[in-house]
């Protein structure tokens, strides 16, 4: 869908809590949005893929991995995609008003909150041998199909797998560029 | 025409929606419920009946028939309703997206002023917890509070006493009850002891009611407890989801910190009753008697939001504002309880409305306001009424109404204590903590003071124990949920035409 316009999110002054048009008090912290910018801001992107992996992060997209590999999250509940590229390492979390450490991938928008994942969850690390799993010592625990993590150590990941973070499940999907 | 689904509301579409319109409207349908894409149960049943809809209103002959069925039966409804509605929007116009967009609506219904207001019957069963733990100032409160309602009963009127504990039993049957030297013997006879079993208590208090069930009166029990009931939560909520019915309203009234509220909550809910708490016994007389109060004016019993929604809207959460305030479920029908004559009863509904076409015009919703009319027999009534909106390309700059602002600032409080009890439960004590200070802050600005000092207090709680007090998640939750009502509720502006 070349040229959609996408990303109409009001974005709240108070914890920049992303809220749907229309929305008039934020579901985070309560502040009034009444007199947020009647005009939503209206991105144009090329590929609603990378724009959704680039929601928490303004800087741009690189379309691939060195390595030729390219890896996304499905989240399960919504079937959205969330692509993740330009590092070699992504921490899984919730990202709030205040917090020092910001995930690199934001699920706060995937109602990360009721599904009890932590604010630094886990992380993804993109290694020679492979892409593995670490729990960040999260409170409600992390599993890959079923099974789940030790806290600190590494877990291989293949193509499908099915993370699970507190009650989130998310797929990994992974294409090697031909 | 209660019951059966209005075709255009099912497709979202206007009621002068060209055939283009509903093409396109049945194909976005088709893709976002198609059997084959089976995402979530119970969309391959809305898809058939939007098919259904979508093969009667393309064929011009069917459809023209089906307008005209449709329009008289709504014509003769609305005109022989005893009720009316008014809807509000937030916004003047929705906003053309290719994305989701959030929307309100805040619905009054009341009862036409042609409706007169006779005193209806009322057959009222009082449930008292007598666990151990109501022993002394508790029970002894609860005691003189049922004797002053039995002496406020007219003669129309039954009531019966039921006590439990681990058992039921009748401590005031209804023909004890109108005569109040023995009612004040039995009552004497209540002691504590034992544990809390709801159920059982439950049952025996609705067998009573069922004794002298009225279809001219309202038929209401009132349950007061201090206590948990352990293992048989469901069984209690499936009879009163049972009763709510026959028109049967169950108020839950909460003494002290240690009953559960989100049980209570859920029971009184299913029946369009309401919560209170008490921190203290001491106000139970009074409590029991505003409801005594409330429940001689109630013009019609069983009062629901039904009809459906278009398929371009979610329901996401529904509040009740006055005259009680609740928070009630998110989907069709909306248990609503009694409609009392001389007020309005008002909702706020929080809607999703998924991507919109080229259309100008959308139908949200056809509601159906139903409710039984207690001075015709408890005969059915329903009015129909139409929720359609403008589409522009342009945002609305106007801002909301004033009432939707106040009921919305108000659930945001609410919402927000509820989140931290949420974020505590999950072990984020410090996240809620943080929260709950930020709800202090908003309350300080609403002239809560009282209110922001639990929050606060409880903030400090939080800190602490890393988790919510039992007293604390009440007066906080019950302290916010009382700011839905709104501001001057009481001098109604009914208005009389």
């Amino acid at each position: 869908m070349p040229n959609q316009l996408t990303s109409t999110m009001i974005e709240c002054p108070n914890c920049k809590h992303q809220e749907f048009v229309g929305t008039l008090y934020c579901t985070e912290c309560g502040s009034r949005l009444v007199h947020v910018s009647p005009m939503p801001t209206v991105t144009i992107s090329q590929d609603r893929l990378e724009d959704e992996a680039n929601t928490t992060k303004p800087s741009p997209p690189e379309p691939e991995l060195a390595s030729g590999a390219m890896i996304g999250l499905r989240v399960l509940s919504s079937g959205q995609i969330l692509s993740l590229v330009g590092r070699e390492n992504f921490t899984l979390g919730r990202a709030v008003e205040g917090q020092a450490v910001i995930p690199d991938v934001d699920l706060a928008m995937h109602e990360a909150y009721d599904m009890g994942v932590s604010r630094l969850h886990a992380e993804i690390r993109l290694l020679e041998k492979g892409i593995f799993l670490a729990d960040l010592d999260s409170v409600n625990g992390s599993m890959v199909n079923g099974r789940k993590l030790e806290p600190q150590s590494p877990s291989p990941l293949r193509h499908g797998d099915i993370l699970q973070l507190g009650r989130m499940r998310l797929q990994l999907i992974t294409r090697r560029r031909g | 025409m209660a019951g059966r689904k209005n075709y255009y509301s099912l497709l979202g579409v206007p009621r002068n929606a060209s055939t283009d319109q509903l093409r396109r409207a049945y194909r976005q349908a088709a893709l976002r419920l198609h059997p084959d894409r089976n995402e979530r149960p119970g969309d391959t049943e809305v898809f058939l009946e939007i098919s259904q809809a979508y093969e009667t209103l393309i064929d011009a002959e069917a459809r023209h028939a089906y307008d005209e069925e449709l329009a008289a039966e709504e014509l003769e409804q609305a005109d022989q309703s005893p009720f009316t509605a008014r809807v509000l929007h937030s916004r003047k116009s929705l906003l053309r997206l290719p994305e989701p967009q959030v929307h309100y609506l805040l619905m009054d219904i009341q009862p036409k002023a042609s409706v007169g207001h006779v005193r209806p019957p009322v057959n009222l069963s009082i449930v008292i917890d007598r666990s151990t733990s109501m022993r002394g100032q508790r029970l002894d409160h609860v005691r003189s509070a049922t004797q002053e309602i039995l002496k406020s009963l007219q003669e129309q009127d039954r009531a019966s006493v039921t006590a439990f504990s681990d058992r039921a039993e009748l401590i005031v049957s209804p023909d004890q009850a109108s005569d109040l030297s023995v009612a004040r013997a039995r009552l004497s006879l209540l002691q504590a002891d034992g544990g809390t079993e709801i159920f059982q208590g439950l049952q025996t208090g609705l067998e009573q009611l069922d004794l002298n069930f009225t279809k001219e009166g309202v038929n209401h029990l009132i349950l007061l407890t201090d206590g948990r009931t352990y293992g048989d939560e469901a069984q209690c909520l499936d009879l009163a989801s049972t009763v709510a019915e026959r028109g049967i309203s169950i108020n839950g009234v909460g003494i002290g910190s240690d009953w559960s509220d989100r049980f209570l909550d859920d029971l009184a809910g299913r029946t369009g009753g309401h919560v209170l708490f008490l921190d203290s016994p001491r106000a139970v007389t009074q409590l029991l008697e505003s409801i005594l109060d409330s429940l001689s004016k109630v013009i019609a019993s069983r009062l629901r939001l039904d009809g459906s929604l278009s398929q371009f809207v979610d329901l996401r959460s529904a509040y009740r504002l006055r005259p009680e305030p609740m928070v009630l479920s998110d989907t069709l029908p909306l248990k609503l309880g009694n409609l009392p004559a001389n007020e309005i009863l008002r909702l706020l509904l929080e809607v999703v409305i998924h991507p919109i076409g080229d259309q100008e015009m959308l139908t949200l919703a056809h509601f159906d306001v139903a409710g039984d009319l207690l001075a015709q027999g408890g005969e059915t009534h329903v009015l129909p009424v139409l929720v359609e909106h403008t589409v522009s390309d342009q945002p609305d700059t106007q801002p909301p109404p004033q009432e939707i602002v106040e009921a919305l600032s108000s659930i945001a409080l609410y919402k927000m204590q509820d989140m931290a009890r949420h974020e505590a439960e999950l072990g984020h004590a410090s996240h809620a903590a943080q929260r709950l200070e930020n709800l202090a802050t908003q309350l300080l600005a609403n002239g809560q003071r009282d209110l922001a000092k639990a929050a606060l207090n409880e903030a400090e709680n939080l800190a602490r124990a890393r988790r919510f007090s039992t007293e604390g998640e009440k007066i906080l939750k019950y302290g916010t949920r009382a700011l839905l009502l709104p501001a001057h509720a009481e001098s109604a502006d009914v208005n009389d035409d």
